[in-house]
């Protein structure tokens, strides 16, 4: 269960990597805004990603 | 010297016995494993460059496009229509079947070459995290025509930047490939975010009705940077088509798709090569010209997607350059007998290092690709006259192996004979291997036949 909520916090994570630039081309968001925005969703991506995809090694 | 051979030979079998045996049916893979697997793995931190260099060697928007389809398109069909038929049939990997064939003696050959080029191409991987973390440090990129380290400073970086993936691969190879896998999606993401948030930069409307025009006046307007080769269609095609040459149509791929179900696995290819070699080359083409053509991959990255962007260079260079590390130190490893993996590992990440401060080995990096495929290309060139096309003309398999050669020397001759005759060729350095891959085919079939009139045995 815990797996699959941070598969989902991940792919949301994801989805954040790309809807700032898209946003950002848009012209919604300043260049500040997409650069921090892109960087929030990339840490995010990081914390919650490696917690579901990376399975401990079977002996 | 022809025990000295042996016993380097020995020594590589050792490395390589796990794997000795034909895979079994129960460990063959289902394609969506191999569609997974390709989709994350070609996207390297020298796309960065590699993309922005099409740029700067003025192909227009027509010819890249085209280009890049088509070459891709024929780097698909080499996976699927040489590469894993071949695997498939034999389930073996490159190193067996080439021993087989050609003789350990020249496996260890191979392996060496294997191991240069790998560490040149680490290298060039560190050199372009270099510009990332040169940037922090305001230490001056070096200049596309540079070959020595422009400063002390550029020096410094790429030196602490090598030994610190070369510690990173000493402490832990198999963790970092689980780490790696994670990072892929994420890097496509960062090089799609940069070139998308580099467009309105350009003067792309939101509509995107006229990208097109910005991109053929802006972006591959066809005219060369200063001091530029200029590259048309045919360059764009075939570099598609060889930049993973030594995979395809080199057969080093074979050790992926021995575990196919069937051939047409490697049409799954697809699925790696548009999104790296195709999309990632015109988002990198994109943030090039956002920054007025400059070619500073870390200035580059910073620009188009901010720190996200620089942190995405690094981890792309990082993770790419660890496995070609390991390789390095793995094909090393049959001239080194008793070096712990850890001692391997930290001298092929020295002699990498050392090469990562000499600019060079990224700012000329498209000849580079083109130079590795071809001179590992002849032994896919014998590999592949061996199986298909002897057994056609009722000549005998496999005689380096029936008759316990150390080197199968018509197959060194070949491979000897391809180099030189593609050195000479006149023709530009992305056109040669086509040919040379037909005169290495031919070639090797014609002294297999007149061999096959000598006496067996009583080779060296």
């Amino acid at each position: 269960m815990r797996r699959r909520v941070f598969a989902v916090l991940s792919i949301v994570s994801l989805a954040l990597c790309l809807a700032f630039p898209i946003l950002r081309f848009l012209g919604r968001i300043s260049v500040e805004g997409f650069r921090s925005g892109l960087l929030i969703a990339s840490v995010a991506w990081f914390v919650f990603a490696p917690l579901w995809s990376i399975k401990p090694k079977k002996n | 010297m022809a025990s000295k051979i042996s016993t380097l030979a020995g020594n590589l079998d050792k490395l390589y016995e796990f794997d000795r045996e034909p895979v079994t049916p129960d460990k063959l893979q289902a394609w969506s494993k191999f569609a997974g697997m390709f989709a994350g793995e070609h996207v390297a931190a020298t796309e960065f460059v590699i993309g922005a260099f099409f740029v700067l060697h003025g192909v227009t928007v027509r010819d890249l496009l085209l280009g890049l389809l088509f070459g891709n398109l024929l780097a698909v069909l080499s996976w699927a229509l040489v590469c894993a038929p071949i695997a498939v049939q034999t389930r073996l990997t490159l190193y067996w079947y080439v021993r087989r064939i050609a003789g350990p003696g020249l496996m260890v050959v191979y392996n060496i070459a294997n191991a240069v080029l790998y560490c040149i191409l680490a290298g060039a991987m560190i050199s372009v995290s270099a510009t990332a973390v040169g940037l922090a440090f305001k230490i001056k990129s070096p200049a596309l025509t540079d070959v020595f380290p422009n400063s002390v400073g550029w020096v410094l970086i790429a030196a602490a930047l090598g030994i610190l993936f070369t510690t990173l691969a000493v402490l832990g190879f198999e963790k970092l490939s689980r780490f790696a896998q994670v990072c892929s999606p994420w890097i496509f993401v960062i090089f799609a975010a940069g070139a998308l948030a580099t467009l309105p930069k350009l003067g792309v409307r939101p509509d995107f009705s006229n990208f097109m025009e910005i991109a053929r006046t802006k972006i591959w307007n066809g005219v060369a940077a200063a001091g530029q080769e200029k590259l048309g269609f045919g360059h764009v095609l075939f570099f598609a088509w060889f930049c993973n040459l030594a995979m395809h149509i080199g057969l080093s791929d074979m050790a992926v798709f021995r575990y196919a179900r069937r051939w047409t696995y490697g049409f799954l290819t697809a699925f790696g090569v548009y999104p790296g070699h195709m999309l990632a080359w015109i988002a990198s083409g994109i943030m090039v010209a956002g920054i007025g053509r400059e070619m500073n991959p870390g200035f580059m990255a910073y620009e188009a997607a901010g720190l996200a962007g620089v942190g995405g260079l690094l981890l792309a260079g990082w993770t790419t350059a660890n496995p070609t590390l390991y390789r390095a130190g793995l094909a090393l490893q049959s001239i080194t007998p008793n070096w712990p993996r850890w001692k391997i590992t930290a001298t092929a990440g020295a002699v990498t290092t050392v090469l990562a401060c000499f600019p060079v080995v990224f700012m000329k990096l498209l000849d580079y690709v083109a130079l590795y495929g071809l001179i590992l290309m002849p032994i896919g060139a014998i590999v592949f006259a061996e199986h298909w096309i002897l057994p056609r003309l009722g000549m005998e398999q496999y005689r380096a192996e029936k008759r316990g050669w150390i080197i199968n020397l018509p197959a060194l001759g070949v491979w000897a004979g391809t180099l030189i005759f593609v050195f000479l060729l006149p023709l530009h350095l992305y056109f040669k291997w086509l040919p040379g891959y037909v005169f290495a085919v031919a070639s090797y079939t014609a002294l297999s036949a007149f061999g096959r009139r000598a006496p067996a045995g009583g080779r060296p």
